[in-house]
C-alpha cells in the first residue's frame, strides 16, 4: 500500500493476522454461519413445503417443544440413554483396556477382534439386533420368549425394556472404541512411575487408584466427550429397531427433530430442537470438563 | 478469442452430429436424472432405461433411494431449485404437499396433447385420479398402482375347514380360529410399529370397516365412534390372533412372518406377492391364495390402492421437461409394464395388461387386481398437505393403544385435538 509505512510490530501483527485469517474464515463459513442460520430459523415458522413469507415467531417453537409430551419424553430418553450408555461403556471399556494392557500375542488378537463392532455402520447394527431379537422368528428373541426370558412382545416392543435394549446395543457397538482410547492412554503412561510405585510396595488397587487413574484422566475425558456427543445424537438404531416406540418409550431428540425437519419440513421447529440439542451437548461437555478437573485436583492432592 | 470459441462450438456441433448419425437417434442427446423409490420396480426400471436411450438419445440415470431419503432429497432439490433431479417417483400420499408447494409441473396439457399416444382410456380411473391428481391438477403421471389384497394360507384354511374371508367379520372369526399359539401359528398379522407402519395399516382396515380419517367437510374426524370401534377391534385382534411381536412389525417384518409360515392371513400390497413364491426366502411356496380385501357386510365395494406417480421438476427448462415427459410416456406404457412383469414386478395401471389372457393365465390374481382397481379407493389415507402430521399422530396413538398405554377412544380424542390444530 503506497503512502502507508508500517513499523516492525505492526507488520508482524498483520502477518500473524493474515496467517490466522484462512482458519478463521473457514470456521465462520463452515461452523458459525450454518449454526447462526439454524439459530435464526428457530425463531421463525419457516416451512419448506409452504410457499409464502417466513414469519418471526419469537420463542414459540421452543415453547411448543417443551409443551409437547412426545418432545418431553424425547428429552428425558436422550439424557437417560446418553448417561447410561456412556457410563457403561466407560466402565466396561476401562476393564477391557486394563485386561489388554500387557503386550502379548493373545491380547493383540483380542484387540483386533474386538474392533469389529466399530466397523459396522450403526444402521446395520440396528437391523442385525432387530432381526436377532424378533420374538416370533428371531434367533435369540424366539428362544428368549419361549423360555420366559423376555416379555411376550420381545425386548424392543416392551415399554420398560426398549430403551434399555437400545442402550445394550450401543454399549455392544462402542465399548471397544472406548477401550481403544483408554488402552492408548494406558500404553503412554510413564513406566518408571509405575515401576517405582511397585518397588515402593504399593498394592494393585493403590497403583490403580493413585497412579494410573489420575494419569489416565485426559484419555477418559476424551472418551467421555466423544462418546456422549455421539450418543446424544442417536438416530440410526432407533430408526430401524423401534421407530421411537412403543408409544414414546424410545423417542429421542434427534429422531424427533429429523421427523419434524425431514418429514414435516418444518425447518423452524426442527431448528429449535437442534439448537436445544446443541446447548445440551455443550452443557454436557462443560460439566465433563469440570468433573475431570475436580477429579484431577482430588486425586492429585493425595 | 471470439474465433476460437466459434471453432469450439462448430466442433462440438459436428461431434454431436456424428454421434447422432452413428447411433441413429431420433431425439436430442440429453441426460436426465430420476429420483426413484427403492421398490421392486426400481432396479427393473434402471435396467430398462438404457434401451430407451438407444432409441431416443435421452439417457436417464435412475438414482435409487430409500423412502425417507427420497422424500428429503427431492424436497430439498425442488424447494432450493437446484435441479439435481429432472423427475421423481411421487408417493400417492405426497400429492397434497407437492401440489401446495408447486414442486412438479401440471401434466394435464401434455396429457391432452398426447392423449392418443398414452392411451388415457387404458388407465384405470382410480389410478389416474388417485395417483398424482390433486383437486383437478395432475401433478404426477400414474406409474405403479399397488392394490391392497388379502393374502392367505390355503393349506391352513382348508385344514380348518374355513372359507377365505368375504367380510371383515369372517376375517376376525378366521383369525381367532386359526390361531394356535403353542405351535407358533397365528391367525392374522398387521403392522404395529410406531409411525407410518401402524398408521397406514390401521387406516386400511379402518376404511374397510367404514371408518374415515376425514369427515365429509374435509376436516379431521379421527375420534368418530366408528373409528374408535374399529380401533378396539384392531387392538383385540392384535391381542388374540397376531404374533406377539407384531406390535413392532413393519412391512418387512410382517412379510417375513408370513414367509416363515407363522401367519395365516394378512393384507398386503400386490407388489410383495412374488416374494412368497421364491423358495430361497419363503417356506410357503405354492400355499398362498390372493383374494379381494374383505369389507364390512353391506358396505359398498371399496378397495385401498396406493402406489407411485412420476412427476417432473417444475424448476427445469422447457427442453428438459419435454424430454422427461417423453420418458414418462414410455415408462408408464403398457409395453414397459409387460416387461416389468417379465421380471415378476407388477405395476398395474393399465387395463390392457391386467386383462391380457396370456398374463391372466400366468398370474391368476390379476382378476383380483382388476376388480380392486375398478373399485379403487385412493383416499383411505387422506392425500392432503397435512398428511405427514396426521400419519404421525395416528402412528403414535394407535401404537399406544396396541401396547396398552392408552385406551382407543382417549387416544383418538387426543389425536383429533392435535390434528384439528393443523387445519
Amino acid at each position: 500500500m503506497p503512502g502507508i509505512r508500517l513499523g516492525f510490530t505492526a507488520r508482524r501483527r498483520l502477518f500473524l493476522v493474515m496467517i490466522g485469517l484462512p482458519a478463521v474464515l473457514y470456521m465462520v463459513l463452515v461452523a458459525f454461519w450454518p449454526l447462526s442460520q439454524g439459530l435464526a430459523y428457530s425463531f421463525t415458522d419457516y416451512t419448506l413445503t409452504r410457499p409464502g413469507p417466513v414469519n418471526w415467531v419469537g420463542l414459540e417453537n421452543y415453547a411448543d417443544m417443551f409443551a409437547d409430551p412426545a418432545a418431553q419424553r424425547a428429552i428425558v430418553n436422550t439424557f437417560v440413554f446418553t448417561l447410561a450408555a456412556v457410563g457403561l461403556q466407560l466402565l466396561a471399556g476401562l476393564g477391557l483396556a486394563l485386561l489388554l494392557w500387557p503386550d502379548s500375542r493373545f491380547n493383540r488378537i483380542c484387540l483386533a477382534l474386538m474392533l469389529i463392532p466399530i466397523t459396522v455402520t450403526p444402521l446395520a447394527v440396528g437391523l442385525i439386533f432387530r432381526a436377532m431379537l424378533e420374538p416370533d422368528f428371531g434367533i435369540l428373541g424366539y428362544w428368549a420368549r419361549v423360555w420366559g426370558l423376555s416379555p411376550a412382545r420381545g425386548y424392543l416392543a416392551d415399554e420398560n425394556l426398549a430403551l434399555a435394549t437400545l442402550i445394550v446395543i450401543d454399549v455392544w457397538e462402542w465399548t471397544p472404541l472406548v477401550a481403544l482410547i483408554l488402552l492408548a492412554g494406558l500404553k503412554s503412561l510413564p513406566t518408571d512411575v509405575l515401576e517405582a510405585a511397585e518397588v515402593d510396595g504399593a498394592s494393585r488397587f493403590q497403583r490403580f487408584h493413585r497412579i494410573i487413574l489420575p494419569m489416565l484422566l485426559p484419555a477418559i475425558f476424551l472418551a467421555l466427550v466423544m462418546r456422549s456427543m455421539d450418543a446424544f445424537k442417536i438416530y440410526d438404531s432407533v430408526f430401524v429397531t423401534t421407530g421411537g416406540g412403543p408409544d414414546n418409550a424410545t423417542n429421542v431428540l434427534m429422531f424427533h427433530a429429523a421427523k419434524i425437519g425431514l418429514e414435516f419440513f418444518q425447518i423452524g421447529a426442527a431448528s429449535a430442537i437442534s439448537t436445544f440439542m446443541l446447548a445440551c451437548v455443550g452443557l454436557l461437555s462443560v460439566s465433563f470438563v469440570l468433573m475431570i478437573r475436580h477429579a484431577e485436583r482430588r486425586l492429585g492432592s493425595r | 478469442m471470439q474465433t476460437s470459441r466459434r471453432g469450439a462450438l462448430a466442433l462440438s456441433a459436428l461431434s454431436a452430429l456424428a454421434a447422432g448419425g452413428a447411433s441413429a437417434q431420433t431425439g436430442p442427446a440429453m441426460t436426465l436424472t430420476m429420483a426413484c423409490m427403492n421398490d421392486p420396480f426400481a432396479t427393473v426400471l434402471a435396467r430398462l432405461a438404457p434401451s430407451y436411450a438407444e432409441r431416443t438419445g435421452v439417457r436417464v440415470n435412475v438414482d435409487i433411494l430409500s423412502y425417507p431419503e427420497l422424500l428429503s432429497r427431492v424436497t430439498a432439490d425442488f424447494v432450493g431449485r437446484t435441479r439435481n433431479y429432472d423427475l421423481c417417483t411421487m408417493d400417492i400420499v405426497w400429492a397434497g404437499q407437492f401440489a401446495e408447494a408447486g414442486h412438479t409441473i401440471e401434466l394435464s396439457p401434455l396429457m391432452q396433447r398426447d392423449a392418443a399416444e398414452i392411451a388415457v382410456d387404458d388407465i384405470y380411473q382410480a389410478a389416474l385420479l388417485g395417483i398424482g391428481n390433486f383437486r383437478g391438477r395432475q401433478i404426477a403421471f400414474p406409474f405403479a398402482a399397488y392394490v391392497n389384497v388379502l393374502a392367505f394360507r390355503r393349506d391352513l384354511f382348508e385344514r380348518a375347514g374355513l372359507q377365505p374371508p368375504q367380510t371383515m367379520a369372517d376375517l376376525v372369526t378366521a383369525a381367532q380360529r386359526l390361531t394356535d399359539a403353542p405351535n407358533n401359528i397365528y391367525g392374522w398379522a398387521a403392522n404395529g410399529r410406531r409411525g407410518a407402519p401402524v398408521a397406514q395399516d390401521w387406516m386400511t382396515y379402518n376404511a374397510q370397516i367404514g371408518g374415515s380419517i376425514l369427515g365429509p367437510d374435509g376436516r379431521p374426524a379421527i375420534n368418530s365412534a366408528t373409528n374408535a370401534r374399529s380401533l378396539t377391534v384392531y387392538r383385540d385382534l392384535f391381542r388374540m390372533a397376531a404374533p406377539p411381536g407384531a406390535v413392532n412389525y413393519d412391512w418387512a417384518a410382517r412379510h417375513e412372518a408370513f414367509r416363515q409360515g407363522i401367519v395365516a392371513q394378512h393384507q398386503i400390497w400386490t407388489i410383495s406377492i412374488p416374494s412368497y413364491e421364491n423358495p430361497e426366502i419363503s417356506r410357503i411356496v405354492g400355499r398362498t391364495g390372493i383374494i379381494l380385501a374383505p369389507t364390512a357386510e353391506g358396505m359398498p365395494k371399496r378397495y385401498g390402492i396406493g402406489g407411485w406417480g412420476l412427476g417432473i421438476n417444475a424448476a427445469i427448462d422447457e427442453r428438459r421437461r419435454e424430454a422427461a415427459w417423453g420418458f414418462i410416456k414410455w415408462a408408464a406404457s403398457a409395453e414397459v409394464q409387460r416387461r416389468f412383469l417379465d421380471a415378476n414386478v407388477g405395476v398395474f395401471t393399465r387395463r390392457s395388461v391386467v386383462n391380457d389372457p396370456a398374463l391372466r393365465a400366468r398370474f391368476p390374481f390379476f382378476s383380483v387386481v382388476d376388480e380392486s382397481l375398478a373399485n379403487g379407493d385412493a383416499d383411505f389415507r387422506p392425500r392432503i398437505p397435512q398428511y405427514p402430521q396426521i400419519q404421525d399422530l395416528l402412528g403414535t396413538a394407535v401404537n399406544a393403544v396396541l401396547v396398552g398405554t392408552a385406551d382407543p377412544q382417549r387416544a383418538l380424542d387426543d389425536a383429533q385435538a392435535r390434528a384439528a390444530r393443523l387445519f
